[in-house]
């Protein structure tokens, strides 16, 4: 098991001898069961540190905050950032790094490895506490959580109440590291795409209904998009912060500005809006299941990047987030492909 | 006028609400939302929270104002699309989201009556339930004079008292609805009365949250303009639309011209909500952006809730429903940073 002591001195080290700017890790307030991001400046913040189930967030989305606020310091601080890193998370460092958005020595990697569980679903906790209050969950022993409420501890078997992407994951060790803690050994898991199979045995109109009554649901807060590390567009579709206006601009400029999408949150807009962000996530998207966690109604929105990874897999034998060196999916094509027009 | 009306009658008043469209918190895939009833049997009312709160049946995310039309005589046609009046009734309204409709009241009255707004506000009667237990751990009503029987806003109070219903009828349209439902609604024996009050009483102790001496926060916060203060909380900060959108009492909103057909140009203006957490917030067409970071964005949301808004209408814009607290993807905690503000530079 991970040991939190060991995570914690290592985050020392690294601010003490100022290697790094800051830490990006998690902490747990006082009033919540929940973690949640800190950043840690000094070597005695560093004693807030925690690292248990729900440690769910994906830090590399303020990877990508670091980059855009350095890039606006007149001197800036070369210095990396570092990262506490789940295996997931390791992968959305991997995408950057080969799609040229960071470079390796911008962030260091202290890694943490899930070993046999991984994080909790707070849907399915909920579930299972029924109403009680949650204090704490910790991971246990042997697949395991062992969850503290008002009324005492509950141990629930990890597979229980594990978030669905964890019972998927191929990466529980991260890819990539500075400093790796916890067990190395790989899990094994039989059939990393059942969560899509499901689906996919839909017949075509199912389909279609199951997503547009989900697509309902959208209240459009893009809370999805936000707490993904993939979606660093300078610019997104959905807010157009750089079209400028000058004394020059003449009406017909202003009224030629595209609108790709409107702000209503109706079906044709809100299934335009997934799917561009499911498109642009293909063959990019490491499934951390931030977008689907963070959304607050509650929509699959897991299950659109995973069937475009599947896809990825099975067309192309292309894995998301494992070798920064090999050329992304979208921007490369192979001398041997069947297609006359490709080449 | 206070009633008590059995349980096992409230699908029977339902029945006689037919001239109403009743909506009701319904959960689906695990999430609660005021949803149009299906029928008199699928409502129960329970102490539960809402992702989205009743503000949307008043002030709902998208509405028509107008409809445009490019005429054959190269002029333009403009119809006005008022929301139609039918009478609508919505059960199970948390008190602090009552509360939080009188907010909005004030913002769409005064110099500029919005029609849109009123006329479905007008049309809309609020039964709300007292909140015997907390919906959400995160609840602090209390610390910004709410409380979970709060009758502010609302038109009908209902408290559980197990077997039946303490209703207060509390305006006009209130008693209507309990004049729909004629003998199903029985007079109150002193000790309902007492048993009511009893309840209320008990659930304002199980409130777990505080937000404690704030009354100094409104000034405060106006010498903190410029404070490291935003950065360091707006560092978590994804900037999504969550604490906004969801929150009762935020009232935003953004107009647009969809347009339907160029030839003829044709479409409507529409209004959507808005939040001051987009990046394009109130972003002027020079390209100008009053609040390009997120820490601007962070403290425009806390300034306009606890200082801005209580200078122009002596109200904390905030009901204590902790939504965004519950709900925020990463864990900002308004009443950490209130907190923070309050205890700043002491």
């Amino acid at each position: 098991m991970v040991n939190i002591e060991d995570l914690k001195s290592e985050a020392r080290r690294v601010l003490k001898g100022g290697k790094v700017k800051y830490i990006i890790g998690y902490e747990r307030a006082s009033e919540t069961w929940k973690a949640n991001p800190i950043f840690l400046r000094t070597p005695e913040a560093v004693d807030k540190l925690v690292w248990d189930p729900t440690c769910f967030h994906n830090l590399v989305r303020f990877v990508v905050d670091e980059k855009r606020r350095k890039a606006k310091e007149k001197q800036p601080d070369t210095r990396p950032v570092g990262i506490v890193a789940k295996g997931c998370d390791s992968r959305a460092i991997i995408v950057l790094l080969q799609e040229k958005f960071i470079e390796r020595m911008d962030v260091y990697i202290i890694g943490v490895s899930c070993e046999s569980t991984g994080v909790i679903d707070e849907r399915k906790l909920a579930k299972k506490t029924a109403g009680k209050t949650v204090r704490k969950v910790e991971f246990g022993e042997k697949q395991n959580y062992i969850v503290t409420t008002e009324d005492g501890t509950m141990d629930i078997p990890a597979a229980e109440i594990m978030a669905d992407r964890c019972l998927e994951c191929i990466a529980n060790i991260p890819v990539v590291s500075d400093h790796l803690l916890g067990d190395k050994t790989k899990r094994a898991v039989a059939r990393p795409f059942q969560s899509v199979e499901k689906l996919e045995s839909l017949s075509q109109e199912d389909k279609w209904k199951f997503w547009t009554d989900q697509m309902k649901k959208c209240i459009r807060c893009y809370a999805c998009r936000s707490a993904c590390p993939m979606c660093y567009c300078d610019e997104c579709v959905v807010d157009t912060i750089n079209f400028a206006v000058t004394a020059d601009t003449t009406a017909e400029e202003k009224a030629q500005r595209i609108k790709w999408l409107e702000k209503s949150p109706v079906d044709s807009e809100n299934i335009f809006y997934h799917l561009v962000r499911a498109i642009h996530l293909a063959g990019r998207c490491i499934d951390c299941g931030e977008c689907e966690r963070a959304c607050p109604v509650n929509i699959p929105l897991r299950m659109l990047n995973k069937k475009m990874e599947k896809e990825a897999k099975e067309l192309f034998g292309y894995d998301v987030g494992f070798d920064a060196d090999q050329p992304a999916l979208i921007s490369c094509f192979r001398d041997g492909d069947p297609e006359d027009f490709i080449r | 006028m206070d009633k008590i009306l059995a349980k096992k009658d409230f699908p029977e008043w339902l029945k006689k609400l037919k001239a109403y469209r009743v909506y009701a918190p319904r959960k689906q895939d695990d999430v609660w939302n005021y949803e149009p009833v299906s029928g008199p049997d699928n409502v129960q009312l329970a102490d539960v929270m809402t992702a989205v709160p009743a503000k949307k049946i008043v002030f709902p995310q998208r509405e028509y104002f107008f409809e445009f039309r490019e005429t054959d005589d190269n002029g333009t046609k403009l119809t006005e699309l008022l929301p139609e009046d039918n009478p609508v009734v919505v059960f199970g309204v948390r008190p602090c989201e009552g509360k939080a409709v009188t907010l909005t009241d004030k913002v769409f009255s005064g110099e500029f009556e919005d029609p849109y707004y009123w006329k479905r506000r007008n049309a809309t009667t609020l039964v709300g339930l007292a909140c015997v237990n907390p919906p959400s751990p995160n609840c602090f009503c209390t610390s910004v004079n709410g409380s979970p029987h709060s009758k502010e806003g609302l038109d009908i109070l209902l408290t559980d008292l197990g077997e039946t219903f303490y209703a207060e009828a509390l305006t006009k349209k209130g008693e209507k609805l309990i004049h729909e439902g004629q003998k199903l609604f029985k007079d109150p024996k002193p000790e309902d009365k007492k048993k009511a009050e009893k309840i209320q009483v008990e659930a304002e102790k199980k409130v777990r949250r505080k937000l404690n001496r704030i009354e100094n926060v409104p000034l405060k916060l106006k010498g903190m303009f410029d404070s490291p203060l935003w950065d360091e909380e707006s560092m978590s900060c994804i900037r999504c639309g969550i604490c906004t959108y969801l929150c009762p009492t935020c009232h935003c909103f953004d107009m647009n011209d969809e347009v339907e057909t160029t030839t003829p140009l044709q479409g409507k203006r529409v209004r959507t909500w808005d939040t001051c957490q987009f990046p394009d917030f109130t972003m002027h067409s020079s390209g100008h952006n009053p609040r390009p970071e997120k820490s601007s964005r962070l403290r425009q949301r806390i300034n306009h809730k606890f200082q801005y808004f209580v200078e122009i209408w002596q109200n904390y814009q905030c009901t204590g429903c902790g939504r965004c607290i519950s709900l925020c993807p990463v864990g900002i905690d308004i009443i950490k940073v209130v907190e923070k503000v309050r205890d700043y530079g002491s």
